[in-house]
């Protein structure tokens, strides 16, 4: 049946397509939605579903790590402060190998920022927030149908990879009402199922350890840790960067709207996506929705066909240094940062860098006029 | 010597022996508690596919490598929330965490508080060792007011965490205490806990002779042991708070089980007692019931008295011969006239 459906109802309902049964989660906008969707949904299929308004981000990522590892598809959501505070978790996760899902509704931050005003300035978080190294798989949607799409995808990828896997919003996808038919997209998405025992189920063998400090992983002294072998750590970060590169490639997303006049590609995602659409007349168009790890070889077949390269973001140009190193050129970019983000904002962005000058907006000169006048100066 | 229960013989295959010895320092307290609760495991009947351990980091948190179950070693802090998950997609699993005092209160304090909120079918081993001890012996939520520690030079000024009211807030919740010198109470209170439908949490005191006991003035860990004999009583029946240095196991005040009180102060009014004006059965006196059936109480004095009495009995016993010694305590023959063959005067019994 086709109905309006709201950008995070649809991340919420492509969760349970794919086999979502535990959510964990903390209110938070412009994610809470989510939250509520999901205690809705538990209520009324208690059996297959479970859920946990946790005391804190925190406790919600690694109750969702929990939940995976008894054998639950699990994920959360949250928006940038919350996503801070689940790093350690999700490297944990990285580290020992727990597939699951964390979506990240980002505003503008950092800390509290503008809540809940639309930002991108988690591409970064996403991709080195926890400590160490590690390859995150993450994808940014940029409206309802592919919203569910995508979370369905990214459950699949977290099983294949066994890794946490990561779908970036922000509050304009989030909150985003598009009439889609979910029963129809539920019909034609495949599912990748759990390909390892859950806890306690794996009785054939030794009982496994899952540790976030380095261990043997099998030989004779399994289950021992192994925190001063360096070559361990590397066959084992090696082994997971290539599982994680492998699936990547199997999910490389993304839409290039070709224009045959055009000698300009302007890079975006997310929000800034849909506002720039209607530059398609005049300028090429590339949007990466598999956005960690960057599409290499894509980007550089791509971008080899135009004589400029812009980067417009509502941050400040963390993409585009990413795409500048995969393609190993110069690019322009257009740090919009966030809150209001117009179509204006972009046009004249990308006109002003393309004629030599900054990518960044000159503050207007009335701002310090609009300032609200002090009590003191209204009564004087 | 007491006989060994078949639990006591058959722990060890609960224990991955070929990574013995352990890496914790000599004389150390985790491993008792780990013994402790391999034995219950091997009384209950638990194995790697109906129990899974959640440990915290520290080193009480490495416990899960040396235990033949499926464990989850969790970030510093975090085992509640994934032992809670763990338990609810899936029921059917034991779900025991173990954890160091740092780990439960300090960093993972608010998981803590609200895991204990929610009832969460968990139970929770805490290593209680008033310190930090693998970064060297910080001090740590529950370390005594004056305590020196490295982080405390001038010792703790402020005053531990109360696990106990943290625990007892709850309606739901087993609360128990006791420490690694009294191993059959920590043995009752671990399976206890393990067999409570809902939060439990028993609060286990346990010696760091290397980063703590040394520095508080402690030779050894016997003698850190022999202080835990000494100071820790077990808490009188019926008691609804524990005090410092008492153990025992605390149910919710409305369970039926509550240290022997099932049939206490709900007593209804004796049969053919008349009715007052109102109709109402009359109003019995709490204590009045059960007073038949309490023991006498004995006053804190004559504990005392009891006890020097004991201690002098043991400290004469020690004087006299291996064999006598068995006739005493077979009851064959009185302290008195074992003493009195022996050539000691047995008037010292009296002084």
């Amino acid at each position: 049946m086709r109905k309006l459906v709201q950008g995070n109802e649809a991340v919420f309902h492509g969760a349970v397509a794919a086999g979502a049964s535990y959510y964990a989660g903390y209110p938070i906008s412009p994610s809470t939605e989510i939250l509520n969707i999901a205690s809705g949904y538990a209520a009324a299929h208690h059996r297959e579903f479970r859920f946990l308004q946790a005391e804190d981000e925190i406790a919600s990522a690694n109750a969702v790590i929990g939940a995976s590892l008894a054998g639950a598809k699990a994920f959360t959501a949250t928006s940038g402060p919350g996503f801070s505070l689940m790093q350690e978790a999700i490297g944990y996760a990285q580290k020992v190998g727990v597939p699951s899902v964390f979506v990240d509704v980002q505003r503008v931050g950092p800390a509290t920022g503008m809540p809940t005003m639309p930002g991108q300035g988690d591409i970064m978080q996403v991709r080195f927030g926890s400590s160490g190294d590690y390859t995150p798989i993450a994808f940014y949607p940029n409206g309802t149908e592919e919203a569910f799409r995508v979370t369905v995808q990214a459950f699949n990828a977290a099983e294949e990879s066994r890794s946490p896997v990561v779908i970036l919003s922000d509050t304009f996808v989030g909150h985003l009402n598009e009439i889609i038919d979910l029963d129809e997209l539920a019909a034609e998405i495949t599912v990748v199922p759990r390909d390892f025992a859950p806890l306690a189920r794996h009785v054939a063998g030794q009982p496994r350890f899952f540790a976030g400090v380095l261990m043997y992983e099998s030989g004779a002294n399994a289950g021992e840790p192994a925190t001063a072998d360096a070559d361990e750590y590397r066959r084992q970060f090696y082994e997971a960067k290539q599982r994680h590169l492998d699936v990547a490639g199997r999910y490389a997303l993304y839409e290039h709207g070709w224009n045959r006049h055009a000698e300009v590609l302007i890079v975006c995602y997310g929000i800034v996506s849909r506002v720039a659409a209607p530059l398609a007349a005049d300028y090429a168009l590339f949007r990466p929705i598999r956005i960690h790890p960057v599409l290499g070889d894509e980007l550089r077949e791509i971008t080899a066909r135009y004589r400029e390269i812009v980067v417009v973001e509502a941050n400040d140009g963390q993409y585009a240094d990413l795409v500048q190193l995969a393609i190993g050129r110069e690019v322009k970019r257009v740090p919009l940062l966030g809150g209001r983000i117009s179509i204006e904002a972009v046009r004249d962005g990308v006109e002003r860098v393309l004629a030599g000058g900054p990518g960044e907006a000159p503050f207007p000169p009335a701002a310090t006029e609009r300032r609200r006048p002090s009590p003191l100066e209204v009564g004087g | 010597m007491p006989e060994l229960t078949m639990a006591e013989l058959g722990y060890k295959k609960h224990l991955k022996v070929e990574l013995f010895p352990t890496i914790w320092c000599p004389g150390c307290g985790i491993g008792t508690i780990m013994i402790q609760l391999a034995i219950v495991l091997e009384e209950m009947g638990l194995d790697e596919t109906n129990t899974v351990i959640v440990t915290g980091i520290g080193c009480t948190g490495r416990m899960g490598s040396y235990l033949k179950h499926e464990s989850v070693y969790t970030l510093h802090g975090r085992t509640l929330p994934v032992a809670e998950a763990i338990k609810t997609v899936r029921p059917e699993l034991n779900v025991i965490v173990v954890a160091g005092d740092g780990d439960t209160a300090s960093i993972g304090g608010n998981h803590l508080i609200h895991t204990i909120r929610r009832n969460a079918n968990v139970t929770v081993l805490c290593n209680n060792n008033e310190i930090y001890g693998l970064t060297g012996g910080q001090t740590g939520p529950t370390t005594p007011t004056g305590t020196k520690t490295l982080s405390s030079p001038i010792g703790n000024p402020n005053t531990p965490i109360n696990l106990q009211g943290l625990v007892r807030s709850s309606p739901h919740a087993l609360y128990a205490k006791s420490t690694v010198y009294h191993q059959q109470h920590l043995r009752n209170a671990i399976r206890e806990a393990i067999e409570w439908n809902g939060f439990s949490f028993v609060d286990i005191t346990s010696q760091c002779i290397e980063n703590n006991g040394r520095r508080i003035g402690f030779a050894s860990a016997n003698e850190m042991l022999t202080f835990y004999r000494k100071t820790f009583k077990r808490a009188a029946k019926g008691a609804e708070l524990l005090n410092e240095h008492e153990i025992g196991i605390l149910y919710p005040v409305d369970h039926p089980a509550r240290n022997g009180q099932a049939d206490g102060a709900a007593a209804a009014a004796p049969p053919g007692a008349p009715a007052d004006a109102n109709g109402h059965a009359p109003k019995v006196e709490a204590t009045s019931a059960p007073a038949a059936k309490a023991k006498p109480a004995v006053s804190d004095d004559e504990k005392a008295r009891r006890r020097a009495e004991s201690q002098k009995r043991l400290a004469l016993m020690q004087r006299l011969d291996p064999a006598v010694k068995i006739r005493v305590a077979k009851g064959e023959i009185s302290l008195a006239d074992a003493l009195r063959e022996a050539g000691v005067d047995p008037a010292e019994l009296e002084s």
